[in-house]
């Protein structure tokens, strides 16, 4: 082998390599973030409804079948990811793993804690987990995810100052900060 | 330098798995951008050397095979890199 054909093959590898750390595709489990947009979205949605007198407190137990619903479809998705796709990539398994351990988290904080999280500070929470599931995906170039991230924050801030709505608000930035991601990226599918 | 990573085809072939858990053929054959014949006689090189494993398995019923890059290709893929980046110093320094 000669110089310029190593430099040659040197550069093919190194496009190669920096084609594959960049791919994070996740438009086969684009519905995943739209069920869990979803589900938390009328959680909050939900609360403030009970709250504000329009829904009894037991229409709370309407969310358990969209619990059940969102947690086989999380497991469902995390495979289909695993195994439907032509190539899983180290960034692919990274993702899991901060989607996992951040929902997982979320999920202890707010269940396990409820005493130090009451009332609409466990929805912030969760809003605060997905907001950084979607950061990890948009720093990775992806665009949608950025701006669904964006809105999780924002409307975060905005339930800070818009006191009895708070509900509302925070399940706007589900519907569409996260749902509406999740919708982006079932669009994008080729 | 590692002569089964001379060909061009099969050093695409590693670096495409460098960075993934697995690639499908499919996957390999659209990056290598070669004919089925081709890269399943490439791919045959590299697995008789031990550098990638084979694995088969259905998705939606459908037959797939898969390819992961063993530490042992691993390992190889790197030195080589190196014996090709030398070489390259080399050059440079005389010219």
């Amino acid at each position: 082998m000669n110089a310029p054909e190593a430099r040659d093959n040197l550069e093919m590898v190194e496009r190669i390599v920096a084609a594959s750390t960049r791919d994070l595709s996740l438009c086969n489990v684009g519905a995943f973030f739209v069920i869990w947009g979803l589900f938390g979205g009328s959680v909050d949605l939900l609360f403030d409804l009970i709250r504000h007198g329009v829904l009894p407190a037991t229409a709370l137990w309407a969310e358990a079948p969209f619990l059940v619903i969102a947690i086989v479809a999380s497991v469902f998705y995390g495979r289909r990811l695993d195994r439907s796709k032509d190539r899983f990539t180290f960034l692919h398994r990274e993702f899991l793993n901060v989607l996992w351990v951040t929902l997982g988290v979320a999920i202890v904080a707010t269940v396990g804690a409820w005493r130090v999280f009451p009332g609409f500070a466990s929805g912030a929470i969760w809003t605060v987990a997905s907001s950084i599931v979607l950061f990890f995906i948009a720093v990775h170039g992806n665009r949608s995810a950025l701006i669904g991230g964006l809105v999780l924050i924002a409307s975060l801030v905005a339930a800070n100052f818009m006191r009895g709505v708070e509900g509302y608000v925070l399940a706007a930035g589900f519907f569409i900060g996260y749902a509406g991601f999740g919708l982006t990226e079932i669009l994008s599918r080729d | 330098m590692d002569e089964l990573l001379l060909s061009k085809v099969r050093l695409g072939i590693v670096a495409e798995l460098l960075a993934s858990e697995w690639a499908s053929f499919s996957a390999l054959a659209q990056a290598a951008q070669t004919t089925a014949g081709n890269l399943g006689a490439h791919l045959a090189k590299l697995v008789d050397a031990g550098y990638i494993e084979e694995e088969k398995t259905f998705v939606d019923r459908r037959p797939q095979s898969r390819y992961r890059l063993t530490p042992r290709g691993r390992k190889s893929f790197i030195a080589h890199a190196r014996e090709m980046q030398q070489l390259l110093l080399k050059t440079e320094v005389r010219s």
